[in-house]
């Protein structure tokens, strides 16, 4: 039996340490399909969700590139609203774990460039639910556009017909 | 189930203490091998190798112009009416359903719009696609069309603003 139980340890470690919970996601998205099977790189991404009722999530894969939007954008409001230091540094704690945050449509261009400032790198993606209206998502691109960021990904699903 | 026997270990309560002690002991490895399963199916069935898919787009800089000979363009118009306005250059669009009746689910273009796009993109290799969508067109839509430019092979294609005058000229489609 005792090779059987390594095995089963040596599976268990494998997949201990290869999972990476998904938080929860805070709206579903529905992808569209596509015949694309190119993969979206794992690390300096942001993305950009559109939900299926045209409201826009931002969200940047790097906790340094996180943190710097926080200070750059998000501090002022909170400092406006009167929020102590203390409750400010532990928003930014919940913001720096957060994978994606809310972003008023008219905010998304300045969160846009902040997000390119703090990280050049970045690869922008546009993640948007197969139901959203056009309008939305060529918002989305008008904001790459102007952000200089001409080479974006879009995220689609695998479409199991094949033709 | 599953005892661990090591191989001179000899189960005798009648023997001393201390010798069974040092010649090979027992140990009862059940337990331990069950949590050790029930983790593994656990990780097992929660892992997912999932990495998402995606598509590239390239935009042009807001500045850059390219100019192309006018017969060389055709636009496609999508209103949002289920309904695909295709014109070469300056002729009145021809109108082609954008999803086949049968398709409930719309999982592919038209074969009627597939078969112009194949015919219209060999007979001209210098055809570029300009692709407009109206406020009303549905995302899905979009990525239905670059997958089916794509899975054609055709890179010549680009995306462009939907403006009144588009509106207007789908009013003389045929």
């Amino acid at each position: 039996m005792t090779p059987m139980v390594d095995v089963a340890f040596l599976l268990l470690t494998f997949f201990m340490l290869t999972t990476k919970f998904r938080p929860p996601e805070i709206v579903q998205i529905n992808l569209p399909a596509s015949h694309s099977i190119q993969k979206l790189p794992e690390s300096n991404v942001l993305t950009v969700t559109v939900s299926a009722q045209n409201s826009f999530l931002m969200g940047v894969s790097s906790q340094q590139s996180r943190e710097k939007i926080f200070n750059a954008v998000v501090i002022q409001k909170l400092k406006h609203a009167g929020l102590s230091s203390k409750a400010i540094a532990d928003s930014l704690k919940h913001f720096k774990l957060a994978e994606s945050f809310r972003v008023e449509r008219d905010e998304l261009d300045k969160y846009v460039v902040m997000a390119r400032f703090a990280d050049p790198k970045l690869r922008p993606v546009v993640r948007a639910d197969a139901g959203a209206g056009f309008e939305a998502v060529n918002y989305v691109i008008k904001v790459y556009k102007k952000a200089n960021l001409l080479t974006f990904n879009l995220i689609t699903v695998l479409k199991r017909e094949v033709r | 189930m599953g005892i661990v026997d090591s191989p001179n270990g000899r189960r005798s309560v009648k023997k001393g203490r201390r010798k069974s002690k040092r010649i090979g002991f027992h140990l009862d490895m059940t337990p331990m091998v069950d949590v050790a399963f029930l983790l593994l199916t656990f990780f097992m069935l929660t892992t997912t190798f999932s990495k998402s898919n995606t598509m590239e787009i390239n935009i042009p800089p807001e500045k850059l112009e390219v100019k192309v000979a006018e017969k060389n363009v055709m636009t496609m118009r999508i209103a949002g009416d289920g309904f695909a306005y295709c014109s070469l250059g300056n002729e009145a669009p021809k109108k082609f359903l954008l999803y086949d009746v049968a398709d409930t689910r719309q999982l592919s273009l038209s074969g009627d719009l597939r078969k112009m796009l194949k015919q219209q993109t060999s007979a001209n290799l210098k055809m570029v696609i300009v692709v407009k969508l109206s406020d009303k067109a549905k995302y899905k839509q979009l990525v239905d069309i670059i997958d089916e430019l794509n899975l054609m092979k055709i890179d010549r294609f680009s995306l462009d603003d939907y403006t009144e005058l588009d509106a207007l000229e789908i009013k003389r489609a045929v």
